[in-house]
Parts: structure tokens; C-alpha cells; sequence
């Protein structure tokens, strides 16, 4: 059955699930900042605009990208990867400090920009790449090894002052790897399972070690306390987490209504940021929570749909390497506020406010998307045909080990 | 088919696919999980942190000053006003909650505009970084307030502009008023003054009518509504009524200004004088000799050296602002000595027990009850009749009236004109003097004969004036008062006070017959230092002993109206204790009441009548009434006199002098009358005659309990 027609395959509904997960967050956003925003700013809409301005950006940028054949991303890994690492080296010497910490990288007129998330998109490229490269030998220890390698290197010096962002990137590893390993590894990653698990149970005793061994800094020892319990801790930030419950649980099953929060209102800190998702507890409540969880979920399972049904392996991994970036943080932002999980600067994806974050989430859809436009249609049916290759010379090059 | 296809050329193989589905639903069920967390916090906790939540909101209240009432004299000017002023609020809590972007800019304003110390300030705020509400700075001008205002905004507008963060943030200014008392010292024990943010009234009107004047604060408040949306709801403040006075301002700064002339000049213990509208009860003015700065009462750098400020304690403090706030006029008590005279006539003319053409013997002294009680001119006045034994204020006249008035009578009489009462003045702190008086049970005959000539019981100043009044205006007793009208702030009159009748004290002839007599007492008698050439004046002198008796300390006063035709103006002022060796002259008090008069009666448009002052012109214009009240009077006269004469039997002298009466009057008054006008043109107040009524303490009576503790007077209302 020869196709009369070629026709592209673009996934527009997860083009869809995009844009409305922008807009839901920029309005949410106005509604979490507004009050705080005049207040300092003399201006409602400050973080709305600002926020908007690189959202805009973003998706044009996504367009573009999702319009380049991905196979040609290859080449950007060759600066990526060490120039994201060279920028968090850079950044870490020369960026600009906040709250003792080297996180930003300022870039004169424009809003200053943090190269972790850099970090994070390179990684995701260079680990489908590597994954397809190593093909069968990811079996082997030394091919786990490398992978780990690869991938440690930045997660280090990333963890070197933002754990979260580090433990993020350790993930997507983990998951890529756990996918692309056969069977016989499984035991290695139940046993990890097992290993968080066990230090979820035991995380004072262990926290206390770690910090009397120096391997754990007093903020974050502290973080771990204020997790505990709250309320015995509230001057070192359980005031935060607190005032987050607050919001969640003074919601309701429908939500106080758009913009009408009081937690917003100098109670939930930076309501906009990372705690934005209490905000929409309380002004959406349990209803919007769930359906915002149900659009991510949505989000996953188009890129589920995605790695299962690209091209070639490359595209596949490059999706299944998004989909860990997006789902980790989406879990572990909605742990933090429902403080399932010590407090980490966890962005909750396309809602919180952040140009970083948002624009490389931009770019990395725009990499999904354009892993969808490989994906055949049969013409007449409209199903997409993955067992053919678009216009990529190089089949067995970029299928790995599968052939 | 295509599945097999399908299956066979998969992108993933199967383990992948199987591990890729595992990853997925790990999602999922992390997921389910943090939705299933977060749904047992709505159902845990939700009543809970609901109400924590609305235990922590704020609400964002705050009150809205509501603005003090003016006080204003009769003519609308202001005595106190409250004018709008800024208090200058810092919010540390704005302020740390972005400090890199706050701190610096705003610390560095308040330094430019107020010059505030930095330093200060910036542990203040590090210091209660949590408090919203600092009030740092009270009582700043609109301009002060403006100033800051103006240069914020053009800060944060270059700013702005620039794109730095930087903001001038966390200082806000919040409405209040502050009491302005324009006059400064003016009426100041009868304004009072206010305290306590306007909210507290400390003396004076500020303080009777404290009610009237402080208004509601209004309040803007937040409240939750049935959705819980906080909203916002604005109270305004009802702003406090305004009290017109019936001080005249610029009557009351004649008065003040010749106290103080007075107490510049000659000096002494208290010089105080109260005028009024005899025909309504008005006070016009009311003041003493120790004026203080309203705006600034504590201030007693006027009465104190130096070191003795520096010797203070709070206590000391406290006793000198008490001296100085408190309003001697309606507050202090003593005896009145002869101005009370006319009490005794009136009392008698009225019961009938003399017809007022009497005539009586004065040999300079009474012996009653076993006390040999002196008159003012120890060898006597001779023959007097009763107009002539007030002219010349004759204590032996004047005991013999009162013994044929008789004690109850008396008694009565001094109960009708509100002795041992409270006048019911709109003031605070008016002294009690029911224990300071003789009640017709206690009374001993010398005590009635003493009493008779205003010594041996206590008034104050608004008693005498008040009564005084209702002698003249033709027997209404009006209570005093000094405040006419309250208006609300939008200026409508809320309540006018009537003139409030309190009682008739004595007839119109009564009333006629001292109108003349104290005429004459000024023109032809004592009060002669009080005459102002082209005014028909009467009036009254007094001098009276002051207790202990023996120590030659004296309380003199005068009373004295005009015109005589139609008193508009009753004067009252007295002089206690004047810094002399000799200090039993009247005429201190009269000299001032002359002084005074000549600039009030023509600000009065009271104006001069030609230099008639002859009584014989004035009788018809004034008491002559016609031809019916003389026939009339003369009449009540005769039947009077053949009453008089029998129950006076037992009075040789009375009896004798009857028939000579007419005959001895002329000389001896006008002799006085050119004595007293020739000591006060040479300003010289020694005078054969001018031992008028002082008494030596061999003759002293009886005193009654109390009189001792004359000088102790209810407090004003302790003021911190």
C-alpha cells in the first residue's frame, strides 16, 4: 500500500493542551499576582506582561522549532552540552546572587535567565542521542556507565546549589535509561524504587546524618524539619508551607472563584511562583485541581502516544525524555505545596511564573511537535504509519538497536 | 494486515514499550496520589484553615478621625478650632517584603524631606519588621505631608522610567486634626482645651460640652462577605458640633487686658471679673489673673523661675497646672463682703419689714448676741436712711435691718438668690458652697448680723453675679451660662439655649429702688472710683475681711451695671488680697471695673448720654415709670412705714432718726463721694474713709463650719 498522498502528521491537540496550559497559566498568574504586583510595582499586570511577553516569544519559537526536521538537533548537542555546562560554570562565578545563591545569569536589558533549565534541554537531547548511539551496549555496564556519566557531570554542578534542579536531572536519566534497558535491569531500578522509599520512611535520622557529614547544608536540613512538621517550624519557612495548606484546604470542592483568593494577598509568598498551584485550590478548588492534574495528565499521555508512535528511536526517546521532565516536575511541584515532599524550588510547568522555564519548555515542545510531523499518516485513513520513514536518509542510524 | 506490520516494525520494542506504559501509569499513579492528598486536606482541614485563614486576614481596618468641633464666641470667632493635620505612618512589613528595592530608596526620602536619622530608622524597622503600623512622625502639615508625597512620586516615576525596581514604598500618611486655639490665652478657663488626640476635653466648654464636640470616628473596615470575598466598607466619620459661646472675644480681651494691667501695676493673690447680660444670663466674659496658653497648657514658665520649674516634681507639676487651668470665677470661694448688701435691703423691702424710707442711726457699732460688731466708720455714719446706708455701705444700718427682717426670713432670701446652690453654670467644676452658708437652723444672731453685710459665709463669683443680675434686670433670675447654640458641622443649629428663668427674686420696685440706690452709690457713695463721666453706672463696693481675721488680708470687689436705664451689662470684679500694706480700698476693684467699662460700653454701643448725672433727671427717664408706679409705690410706702415703725419699737435709734432723716443726708455722702474720686485721680488709695467695711477680730462672730475650709473647692477633673 503505497500512500497517493504524503501527509504530514502534526499533533495538534497537543499544540492545543500547550496553548491552554499558557493561557490558564498566565491568567492564573494575573489572578495569584495582581494584588502583590500593585502593591510593589504600582502595576496589576507586571508579572502577567512580563510573563506573557516571553510566553509569546516562546511559542513562536516552538513554531519554528517544531518546523525543523529534528534529526538535525544533533548538531546543536555539539554546543549544548558543553556550552550549557561552560554557562553554568560561568554563572556560578559571575551570576547574579540571590538570597546567597548564584542562579541567574543576567543578560542586560533582557530578563536574566537561568541556565538549569539550559541544562535540562541539552540533557534531554544528549541522552536520546547517546541512548540511540550506544544502542545494544546500554545493556552492558559500561554503556549504563557512560549514560550516567553524561549526565552527572551537569547534574553535579547543578546540584551544587539548586538539588531540586540536580535530582531532576538525575531523573531524566533514570527514566530514559529504564526505558531503553531490557529486562534484566529492572532489578537495579526496583531496588533505587525501594532505596527512596526507605529514605522517604527514615528521612530525619538520615537527613541528621547527612548534615552532621556535611553532605547536607543547613537549609536544606531545615527544609527537610519544616516538612515534618510545619507548624514547629514556621520562621524557617513553615510559614510558606502553611500558608500553602491554608489556601488548598480553605477551597472547597468548587473554589472561592477566579481571583477572589486571600491567601494571595501576602500570605502564600511569591504567589505567583512556585505556589501558584495552591492559589488555584483555593480559587478553583478541588475541581479545578483535578482537572488541571487531568490536563497534564493528558500532556503525558500524548507524549506517551508520541515516543510509542515516532519515526525512530531518537524521536521516541527525545519524547519520553520530555515527558520525565514534565511529569517530574509536575509531581514534585504539587507534592511541595501539598508538602508530600520537603519544600524544592520546583516550577509547576507552563503555569508558573518563570521566562526560563518557560520558553525551554517552549523549545522542548517544539521538538515534540516536530518528532509528530515524522510521523507518517496513511493517507486514507489518517492513522499514523509508523513503520515508514519520512525524508530521513539515514533509517538505521537513528533506529538503534530496535533493527 | 497492518497490525502485523505494525507489530513487527515498532519504533520500541516490546520491553520498551512495556517499561515506557510502566513509567506512564508510575505517573499516574503519583498523581492519584497527590490528588487523593490533596483532596483529604479540603475534607480534613477545610473548616479549619478557613477559619485560620480568616483568623489572620487583617481586614485592613482603620479609623477615620472625626474632626473636633469649633468652639466660637458670640460674633463667630474662633476660640478653639481643629485644623487637618498628617501623621506620618511607617509599614515596616511593606517594607521588608521587598527590602533590596525598598529599604534604601524610602529610608533615604524620610531623611531628605524630614531629615529623620537613617540609622534610626532602619532598626526601627528592623526591629518591628513584622508591625504594619508605626506612627512615626504626629501633627504634620499638609505642605510637610505634600512635600514627601511629591518627591515619592517623581522618584518612582524615574524609576520607573529607568526600569530599576526600586521604590519608594511603605510610608503613608493618615488623616488627624490638632486643636488651634487662635487666641491663644484668650477666655482660656472658659475654653478649656482638649487632649487625648480631640477626644478628651480638659476645662471649660472643651470639657462640659466634650460630648457635642468630639463627633464619631468613622472607620473603613474590610469585612468577609457570605463568599468569603473580603470587601471593603467606608463609615465616614461624623464630624463633632460647633458651640457658639456667648463670650465676646473681644469684651473678654478688655477684661484680660486690665487684670493684667491691674496685676502689672499693683499686683495680687487673684484678680478676677466676670461680665454678663443681665437680661438673659449670658457671660460675656469670664476671667482671671492667671491666664495660660491653651495651645500649650502645660507651659508654666510664666509663674515659675527657672529653678523652681527645675525643682519640680510631677506632683508640683501637676498642683501648678491645676491652679493655673482652674476657673477661680465659678470654682474658688470667699466672702463677699457689701456687695451683698442689697441682698438685705431687697430682702427686707420685699417682706415688708422696711419701706425703704427709713431711717437709721449708725453709731459705728452693733452689739448683738454678746459681740460688739463695728461698722466701716467706727464713729459712726449718724443718720441714715436706706438708700444712704448702702451709698455709704453702712454695716450698723444693715444689721439693724436684718434684725427686724428676722432670721428665717433672711434665710429665705438667701436661698431665693441662689446662696449655697450651684448656679447650674455650662462649666465643669463649680464649687459646692451648701456648706459654706448658714442654714436658718444654725443661725445665731451673730451670724445673721454679719451675714448681713456679706461676711461670715462663702460665694463665688458667678452666685454674686448672678444674683446680682436678676436684682437689676427687675427680679428674673437667669441661669448663667456661656454657650448660646450648637450647630452641627453643616451648620444648622441643633440646639439654642433659651435663656433659662429660673426664678423671680424680688418686684420690679424692689429691683427699681437698688438700681437707684447703687446709682447713687457711685455718683454720691463708695463706689465713686468706678464712675465714667457721660454713663449712668451703678454699683456696689465691697470689701471684706478676709479669714482669719486680724492678719489685714482683704478680698475687695465691685459690682457695677449700665446703664442705669436699661442695664445691659453687669461687671463683677474682685481683687484678692492686692499686694499692699493696705489693702481694705475697693477701689482696686472699682479702679479696674472703671477701666474695663470705659472700653466695653462703647464696644457695646453703649454710648455716652451727656454729663447729666444728676439723679433728678435720671429719675424720671429710669424709675420714674410714669406717673402710676410713684403714686403707687408711694402709697405700698406709707402703709409700709407705719408697719416698719411698730415692729421697730424696740430700735430707739431707728425710731428717733426717722424724723430727721431727709435733712442729714447731704453732707457726709458727697463729702465721701469727693474723697474717694479724689484718691483714685491722685492714685493714691489712702483714705480716712476708706476702711469701709473691714471688721478686727475682736469683733469676729461666730464662724460656721466650713468656713475654714473655704478655699477648698472641688477639683477640676484630674488632666494628664
Amino acid at each position: 500500500m503505497v500512500p497517493k498522498k504524503k501527509k504530514r502528521f502534526y499533533d495538534y491537540s497537543l499544540l492545543f493542551v500547550i496553548i491552554f496550559l499558557t493561557v490558564f497559566g498566565l491568567i492564573m498568574i494575573y489572578s495569584a499576582s495582581s494584588y502583590t504586583a500593585q502593591l510593589k510595582m504600582d502595576d496589576a499586570g507586571y508579572y502577567l506582561w512580563r510573563q506573557a511577553k516571553i510566553a509569546g516569544a516562546g511559542f513562536v519559537l516552538m513554531i519554528i522549532v517544531s518546523f525543523i526536521d529534528y534529526h538535525k538537533y544533533t548538531y546543536a548537542i555539539l554546543f549544548l552540552y558543553p556550552g550549557s555546562i561552560l554557562l553554568m560554570i560561568y554563572t556560578m562565578l559571575f551570576g547574579i546572587e540571590i538570597n546567597g545563591k548564584r542562579r541567574w545569569l543576567s543578560l542586560g536589558s533582557l530578563p536574566s535567565f537561568q541556565p538549569t533549565e539550559l541544562v535540562k534541554v541539552a540533557l534531554i537531547l544528549t541522552l536520546a542521542y547517546l541512548v540511540v548511539m550506544l544502542g545494544r551496549r546500554i545493556n552492558s555496564w559500561k554503556g549504563l556507565l557512560i549514560l550516567f556519566a553524561v549526565d552527572l557531570l551537569p547534574a553535579m554542578l547543578v546540584a551544587a546549589n539548586n538539588l531540586s534542579s540536580g535530582i531532576i536531572i538525575v531523573m531524566l536519566a533514570v527514566v530514559m535509561s529504564f526505558v531503553a534497558t531490557d529486562n534484566r535491569w529492572n532489578w537495579i531500578y526496583a531496588a533505587a524504587m525501594g532505596a527512596v522509599v526507605l529514605m522517604v520512611l527514615f528521612i530525619e535520622p538520615i537527613s541528621n546524618a547527612l548534615a552532621s557529614m556535611g553532605l547536607l547544608k543547613q537549609y536544606q536540613l531545615s527544609r527537610i524539619l519544616v516538612w515534618l512538621e510545619p507548624e514547629a517550624h514556621p520562621l524557617d519557612g513553615g510559614y510558606q508551607v502553611l500558608q500553602g495548606l491554608y489556601a488548598i484546604g480553605s477551597g472547597g470542592f468548587w473554589g472561592k472563584g477566579l481571583g477572589q483568593s486571600i491567601q494571595k494577598m501576602g500570605f502564600v509568598p511569591e504567589a505567583q511562583n512556585d505556589m501558584i498551584f495552591s492559589i488555584i485550590c483555593e480559587e478553583l478548588g478541588l475541581f479545578g485541581a483535578i482537572c488541571l492534574i487531568l490536563v497534564f495528565a493528558f500532556l503525558i499521555y500524548r507524549l506517551v502516544v508520541l515516543s510509542m508512535s515516532a519515526p525512530d528511536r531518537f524521536g521516541s526517546y527525545i519524547c519520553i525524555g520530555v515527558l520525565a521532565h514534565v511529569a517530574i516536575q509536575v509531581i514534585l511541584n504539587i507534592a511541595v505545596v501539598c508538602n508530600a515532599i520537603p519544600n524544592t524550588g520546583v516550577t509547576l510547568p507552563f503555569i508558573s511564573y518563570g521566562g526560563t522555564s518557560v520558553i525551554l519548555l517552549m523549545l522542548e515542545m517544539g521538538m515534540v511537535l516536530s518528532v509528530s510531523r515524522g510521523i507518517r499518516l496513511d493517507a486514507e485513513q489518517g492513522i499514523p504509519r509508523n513503520n515508514e520513514l519520512s525524508d530521513h536518509d539515514q533509517p538505521e542510524r537513528w533506529q538503534g538497536h530496535g533493527r | 494486515m497492518k497490525t502485523s506490520q505494525n507489530k513487527k516494525s515498532k519504533t520500541l520494542d516490546e520491553s520498551m514499550r512495556m517499561k515506557l506504559a510502566v513509567t506512564a501509569l508510575v505517573i499516574l499513579l503519583a498523581l492519584i496520589a497527590l490528588f487523593i492528598r490533596i483532596w483529604k486536606i479540603q475534607s480534613d482541614y477545610s473548616d479549619e484553615y478557613n477559619q485560620t485563614i480568616l483568623s489572620q486576614q487583617k481586614y485592613d481596618s482603620r479609623d477615620i478621625p472625626a474632626r473636633r468641633g469649633d468652639i466660637t464666641d458670640r460674633n463667630g470667632t474662633f476660640l478653639a478650632t481643629s485644623t487637618k493635620v498628617y501623621n506620618l505612618i511607617i509599614d515596616p512589613s511593606q517594607i521588608n517584603a521587598d527590602q533590596e528595592d525598598h529599604l534604601e530608596p524610602t529610608v533615604a526620602l524620610l531623611n531628605e524631606v524630614y531629615g529623620y536619622d537613617t540609622g534610626e530608622l532602619r532598626s526601627l524597622i528592623a526591629e518591628k519588621a513584622d508591625s504594619q503600623y508605626i506612627r512615626y512622625a504626629k501633627q504634620l502639615s499638609f505642605d510637610e505631608m505634600n512635600a514627601f508625597e511629591t518627591r515619592k512620586e517623581e522618584i518612582n516615576r524615574e524609576f520607573k522610567k529607568k526600569g530599576d525596581t526600586r521604590r519608594i514604598h511603605g510610608v503613608w500618611f493618615e488623616d488627624s486634626y490638632q486643636r488651634f486655639y487662635p487666641n491663644n490665652s484668650v477666655a482660656g478657663s472658659v475654653v478649656g482645651f482638649a487632649m487625648n488626640d480631640g477626644l478628651e476635653g480638659s476645662g471649660g466648654m472643651e470639657q462640659y460640652y466634650n460630648d457635642q464636640l468630639t463627633g464619631i470616628n468613622g472607620r473603613e473596615y474590610g469585612y468577609l462577605n457570605d463568599d468569603s470575598n473580603l470587601e471593603r466598607i467606608i463609615k465616614p466619620a461624623q464630624d463633632g458640633n460647633t458651640i457658639v459661646s456667648t463670650i465676646d472675644v473681644n469684651v473678654q480681651q478688655i477684661v484680660e487686658k486690665y487684670i493684667a494691667q491691674f496685676q502689672e501695676q499693683m499686683g495680687s493673690k487673684t484678680a478676677a471679673c466676670i461680665i454678663m447680660d443681665p437680661a438673659n444670663g449670658e457671660i460675656m466674659a469670664m476671667a482671671d489673673s492667671r491666664p495660660y496658653d491653651l495651645n500649650d497648657p502645660r507651659d508654666v514658665s510664666a509663674y515659675f523661675t527657672q529653678e523652681e520649674l527645675d525643682a519640680m516634681d510631677d506632683k508640683a507639676l501637676g498642683d501648678a497646672w491645676n491652679t493655673i487651668w482652674r476657673n477661680f470665677c465659678i470654682s474658688d470661694t470667699y466672702e463677699p463682703g457689701s456687695t451683698s448688701k442689697i441682698f438685705t435691703v431687697s430682702a427686707a423691702l420685699e417682706e415688708g419689714s422696711i419701706t425703704g424710707n427709713e431711717t437709721y442711726n449708725c453709731d459705728g457699732f452693733q452689739e448683738v448676741g454678746g459681740w460688739k460688731i463695728k461698722c466701716n466708720k467706727v464713729t459712726g455714719h449718724g443718720l441714715l436712711s436706706v438708700e444712704e446706708g448702702l451709698m455709704q455701705s453702712c454695716n450698723d444700718v444693715m444689721m439693724q435691718i436684718v434684725a427686724g427682717l428676722g432670721r428665717d426670713k433672711f434665710c429665705k432670701f438667701m436661698d431665693i438668690f441662689g446662696f449655697g446652690q450651684k448656679t447650674g453654670i455650662d462649666l465643669p467644676g463649680e464649687a459646692d458652697t451648701s456648706k459654706l452658708v448658714h442654714s436658718a437652723a444654725t443661725m445665731v444672731p451673730s451670724d445673721l448680723a454679719t451675714n448681713s453685710f456679706g461676711q461670715n459665709y462663702n460665694c463665688t463669683m458667678i452666685q454674686m453675679a448672678a444674683a446680682y443680675c436678676s436684682v437689676i434686670n427687675g427680679g428674673s433670675y437667669y441661669e448663667p451660662h456661656v454657650v448660646k447654640q450648637i450647630v452641627d458641622p453643616q451648620g444648622s443649629v441643633v440646639e439654642s439655649m433659651e435663656p433659662k428663668l429660673v426664678r423671680q427674686t424680688v418686684s420690679s420696685d424692689t429691683a427699681a429702688f437698688i438700681r437707684k440706690a447703687l446709682f447713687r452709690t457711685v455718683t454720691e457713695g463708695t463706689g465713686g472710683a468706678a464712675e465714667i463721666p457721660g454713663y449712668h453706672i451703678g454699683g456696689k463696693t465691697g470689701t471684706a475681711e478676709k479669714y482669719p481675721r486680724g492678719t489685714n488680708n482683704y478680698l475687695v470687689s465691685f459690682i457695677g451695671f449700665a446703664p442705669v436705664e436699661d442695664p445691659q451689662v453687669v461687671c463683677y470684679v474682685i481683687v484678692d488680697e492686692p499686694n499692699t500694706d493696705d489693702q481694705a480700698h475697693s477701689s482696686f476693684a472699682s479702679g479696674i471695673f472703671r477701666n474695663i467699662m470705659r472700653d466695653v460700653l462703647p464696644y457695646l454701643n453703649i454710648y455716652r448720654e451727656g454729663d447729666d448725672s444728676e439723679y433728678a433727671v435720671l429719675e424720671d427717664v429710669v424709675f420714674g415709670d410714669g406717673a402710676e408706679t410713684k403714686p403707687d409705690q408711694g402709697g405700698q410706702t406709707e402703709k409700709k412705714e407705719t408697719e416698719a415703725e411698730t415692729e421697730s419699737v424696740h430700735n430707739a435709734d431707728t425710731e428717733k432718726e426717722t424724723v430727721s432723716g431727709g435733712e442729714a443726708q447731704d453732707g457726709e455722702p458727697q463729702e465721701t463721694e469727693a474723697q474717694t474720686r479724689r484718691a483714685f485721680d491722685r492714685d493714691e488709695f489712702v483714705e480716712p474713709q476708706s476702711v469701709e467695711e473691714g471688721q478686727s477680730s475682736e469683733n469676729l462672730p461666730g464662724i460656721p463650719a466650713g468656713i475654714e475650709n473655704a478655699e477648698i473647692v472641688p477639683e477640676l477633673p484630674s488632666m494628664q
